[in-house]
């Protein structure tokens, strides 16, 4: 590997105002102001409407060298307003930046301020979370803003007390809006529809169906009243075990709400752990159509071993997807023989070491977290994969090295559907097993084609010569 | 504009940034060039934006971001210029600042960073772009690139370009004021008694490869084009030039009029887009040398590439005569280009709004558009989103924010900007883009998105009645809507 200390090339990360962006997105009503200068809302707009393909509206403070010398606090003020009196939203989520941080604008206090000054403000929720960007990454100002969604929900005397015998169903990190539209698919068939709060949701506001006119904000995501009674819920399933799930880990101090984690269900394991915890929360068997379901993805599975056995794959991405993706690699008898998660994780090396120790595999697993994309680059040059599983990002590996790239996880830039990629359940785990044994097939097809073409060539050249020679004979 | 006033729902404070061109004596004054108002969703990017969009194209420098992760990732190779050299600047590079480094600053780190970056990549130069917390730990920039210029022996020249300080356009400036460190530092190679550089190109698509060939083919030597598919070694030989064309005028004038100056090279604006455009900016140029051959050589590609495009751009613009579009630009040069270009394609524009344009600039598009236009600085999603279903467009031309905005409205798109893959500009290009205007506005998806299942199944249950021995007459209308789909 090349050594580098002090910069990063070709970076695997984001930061930490992108995570808060997304979560406050799948929430009901709710908007984002940026607290920061122009161009950071404009730069994770691009970056999510390029992913999502829907138009993405995030705020800002626009602050200028006068907010950078005197303090944030009007411009923040004025955003605030402005936001009210444009979308109308019930929430604004205010992120920070690294620029608001360094100038050192005390952000509650000013909150605080301008709840006193502006009666309008009362009929909105107004929740600030702190990202500079210079610390951690985008994974954590997702974790970050949900809890502070939770907290402010549920602390600030809103709801009652009164226990409800719903489950609260918390991420750990972002996922597709297809994902989110087959998990609460699988809540309903186990614990029963509006039985659980899901949060965040981003079913409908990153997938917005077409209505032929411009909504200010996408209807849907987690509704408010919901946040506010997860308090009282019977018990909460935090979906990632990568990190710390701090909104779950709040409900069960402060509330007593029992909590459980459980890995992204991606894959065959995964997806059972999350059934028969389910079904056991629900006291019920697992439905007739997820039995169903379940066997047919190990018919599935059945049917493509012999092309997935021993086929060596790179997984990177953010840390609970690639955590998922390899459990499902592994028991379908790939070699993963590179797992590169873009960040740092408390919890991740335990759990891939815990699954790849329970395979019996003919190969070396090399595990690296964090690395940036120059580095990543030259490991898979050293490891041979023959498929990389990730982002978009990794384009430029797959293109020098001639790799093929199975498109997962955020963000994917250069393809059409990733709002719709399928990757949790049995039938999230059917379609990423249909994706890799085909592009695997279609490798192999030209491979084959060349080869045979080969053959055929030395045969036609040998025929040739025959006849060339034959030609040539003086008469 | 006093006479309608709040033409669009939105803030009083932004009321004078929105005008409506009408038949009245005096100018179309229109509020424009400041900062925007916070809150107010602008589509504007940062300082530290404007810079990497007029440098990033430079091929073989390594484009080093000082700041935290997210500003050097949500850059990295977005810009579209194509290169057909080194791709070192498709290249990503940051110092990653870290709290620590904000504690302590980042002086140290970025001097290694510096070190590191130039042993591995050998580049010819590094430019080193500020971010917003730069500014505020206040690292010396300017100091550790001179110190790393004189270590290294290659120019590393420091972008001055914290995001809060100013606008996009105060990046432009910064980027022109990093060209001038390049400038004139080499002997030019010349191989023609005719050079002119191209500036304000940035090869998005690979553009200027349509567009160089028919000035070489005038025996004119392009010594660089600025920045699109030019080289640390092009431009410091770009003095050599007798003559400056100016495309992006918005964030390459100040270049062009530094050079007058300093080497007293003039310069013209110009555009190589439109047929229209494109003819003048031969003409002109072969205007300038005063060579007669040349201007029969300008007139003789004209001719002949006219020809060449003219019988498919007839045949598309009777698909697209009277077509109405909305166009929101980035830069003033290209909104007015586009409106020429429109109109060459028999369209007329309803919208036209741009991030940076100045005074200049909104009095010249007032002049070019017809009564009845809205003319916008600094618009926002729900002022263009009303607009576009106010003034009835078919189409709009902008960049990948708009994009989706303008689709949710059932509104056909095209992007202008760093996204597309195929060239606009030169004669091929136009004709690119009469076709992609005719698949944006033409394609049956637009009906598709006014429809509902009603009206659909209800003109097919139609079709079904028509058909002899069919019996729906009496029953339901919801078993007519089942029938008319087995039908």
């Amino acid at each position: 590997m090349t050594e580098r200390n002090y910069t990063t090339v070709n970076p695997c990360v984001m930061c930490q105002p992108m995570g808060s962006v997304m979560a406050f997105k799948g929430i009901e009503s709710s908007m984002v102001l940026m607290h920061g200068s122009q161009g950071c809302s404009t730069y994770m707009r691009l970056h999510l409407s390029h992913h999502f393909r829907e138009p993405v509206d995030i705020a800002s403070t626009s602050l200028s060298e006068r907010g950078a010398v005197y303090g944030g606090s009007e411009n923040l003020k004025k955003g605030l307003r402005n936001v009210m009196l444009r979308y109308h939203p019930k929430v604004i989520g205010v992120t920070t930046t690294c620029l608001a941080e360094t100038i050192g604008d005390d952000v509650g206090r000013i909150l605080t301020e301008f709840r006193e000054e502006d009666k309008n403000a009362d009929g909105v929720h107004i929740i600030s979370v702190s990202t500079p960007s210079y610390e951690d990454d985008h994974t954590t100002g997702f974790i970050k803003a949900v809890d502070a969604i939770v907290r402010h929900f549920t602390e600030y005397g809103m709801g009652n007390d009164i226990f409800n015998n719903k489950l609260n169903v918390v991420l750990g990190e972002n996922i597709a809006p297809e994902d989110t539209r087959e998990l609460k698919r699988m809540l309903e068939a186990t614990i029963g529809p509006r039985s659980f709060i899901f949060m965040p949701d981003t079913s409908e506001t990153f997938d917005a169906p077409m209505t032929g006119k411009v909504e200010k904000i996408f209807p849907g995501g987690t509704p408010l009243s919901e946040i506010a009674y997860m308090k009282n819920c019977a018990a909460s399933i935090g979906l990632g075990i990568t990190s710390d799930n701090r909104a779950v880990d709040h409900l069960e101090t402060k509330y007593k709400v029992p909590a459980k984690r459980v890995p992204m269900p991606i894959g065959l394991e995964y997806s059972d752990r999350i059934m028969s915890v389910l079904s056991e929360i629900a006291g019920c068997e697992i439905p007739e159509t997820y039995r169903k379901e379940r066997g047919r993805l190990i018919d599935a599975m059945v049917d493509v071993h012999k092309y997935l056995y021993g086929t060596r794959v790179a997984i990177y991405g953010d840390p609970e997807m690639v955590l998922g993706m390899l459990s499902l690699s592994l028991e379908n008898g790939m070699y993963p023989v590179l797992v590169a998660p873009s960040c740092k994780t408390p919890a991740f090396r335990k759990h891939a070491q815990e699954r790849i120790d329970a395979m019996n595999l003919d190969c070396d697993v090399k595990i690296f977290e964090g690395l940036d994309f120059d580095a990543f680059n030259d490991v898979v040059r050293e490891a041979e994969p023959e498929i990389l599983i990730g982002n978009s990002n990794g384009k430029y590996i797959s293109q020098q090295t001639g790799v093929p790239l199975i498109r997962v996880g955020f963000p994917i830039h250069d393809r059409v559907g990733a709002q719709r990629i399928l990757m949790m359940g049995y039938r999230g785990a059917m379609n990423m097993l249909d994706r890799i044994t085909n592009t695997i097939l279609e490798t192999k097809d030209i491979e084959l084609e060349k080869k045979w073409l080969q053959n055929k060539n030395t045969d036609l050249q040998e025929s040739c010569c025959g006849l060339k020679s034959a030609h040539m004979q003086p008469h | 504009m006093p006479e309608i006033k709040n033409f669009v729902t939105t803030l009083e404070e932004r009321q004078p940034y929105i005008a409506l061109k009408q038949k009245v004596k005096g100018e179309t004054l229109l509020a424009c060039d400041n900062t925007s108002i916070a809150g107010a969703m602008s589509q504007r990017a940062c300082v530290y934006s404007g810079a990497r969009v007029a440098l990033n194209p430079v091929t073989d420098a390594v484009h080093l971001v000082h700041g935290p992760i997210g500003c050097a990732s949500y850059t990295w190779d977005i810009r579209g210029s194509r290169s057909s050299g080194k791709e070192t600047y498709r290249t990503s590079f940051s110092t990653d600042m870290k709290g620590i480094d904000v504690v302590f600053g980042g002086e140290k780190k970025l001097s290694r960073a510096i070190d590191e970056l130039v042993e591995l990549y050998k580049p010819p130069v590094v430019f080193v772009y500020s971010t917003c917390i730069v500014g505020i730990i206040g690292d010396d920039l300017e100091a550790v690139c001179k110190a790393a210029s004189e270590k290294n022996g290659i120019p590393v020249i420091s972008v001055k370009s914290e995001g809060f300080k100013g606008t996009k356009s105060d990046g432009y400036k910064a980027a022109c004021e990093a060209l001038k460190v390049l400038i004139g530092t080499k002997e030019g190679n010349i191989r023609s008694p005719y050079r002119i550089n191209l500036i304000g190109e940035f090869n998005v698509a690979g553009d200027v490869w349509l567009v160089k060939p028919l000035f070489e083919e005038m025996r004119i030597q392009v010594v660089t084009s600025l920045t699109g598919d030019s080289t640390a070694q092009s431009i410091s030989e770009c003095h050599t030039a007798q003559l400056n064309l100016v495309q992006c005028t918005g964030s390459m004038t100040t270049l062009a009029k530094w050079m007058k100056e300093e080497y007293g090279i003039p310069f013209r604006k110009v555009s190589y887009f439109g047929i229209e455009d494109l003819s003048t900016a031969l003409r002109e140029t072969a205007e300038f040398f005063g060579s007669e051959e040349m201007n029969q050589k300008a007139e003789e590609i004209i001719a002949r590439e006219t020809a060449k495009i003219m019988p498919d751009i007839r045949r598309i613009r009777s698909r697209l005569e009277g077509k109405r579009a909305a166009i929101y630009m980035g830069g003033a040069a290209k909104a007015l280009t586009l409106i020429k270009g429109f109109r060459e394609l028999g369209m007329e524009v309803v919208i036209i709004g741009t991030q940076t344009g100045k005074k200049d600039d909104y009095l010249q598009i007032s002049y070019e558009v017809k009564d009845g236009t809205v003319i916008v600085d600094d618009a926002n999603p729900l002022e263009l989103a009303e607009l576009l279903v106010k003034q009835k467009a078919d189409l709009m031309v902008a960049g990948v924010k708009e994009r989706f905005l303008a689709y949710k409205t059932g509104v056909a798109f095209c992007d202008f900007n760093h996204d597309r893959v195929v060239e606009f500009e030169g004669f091929e290009g136009f004709l690119n883009f009469a076709r992609e205007m005719d698949s944006s506005i033409n394609s049956p998806v637009w009906k598709a998105a006014k429809s509902n299942i009603k009206d659909s199944v209800d003109n097919q249950a139609i079709k079904a009645e028509k058909v002899p021995g069919t019996h729906i007459e009496n029953v339901q209308e919801d078993v007519v809507i089942i029938g008319g789909m087995e039908a």
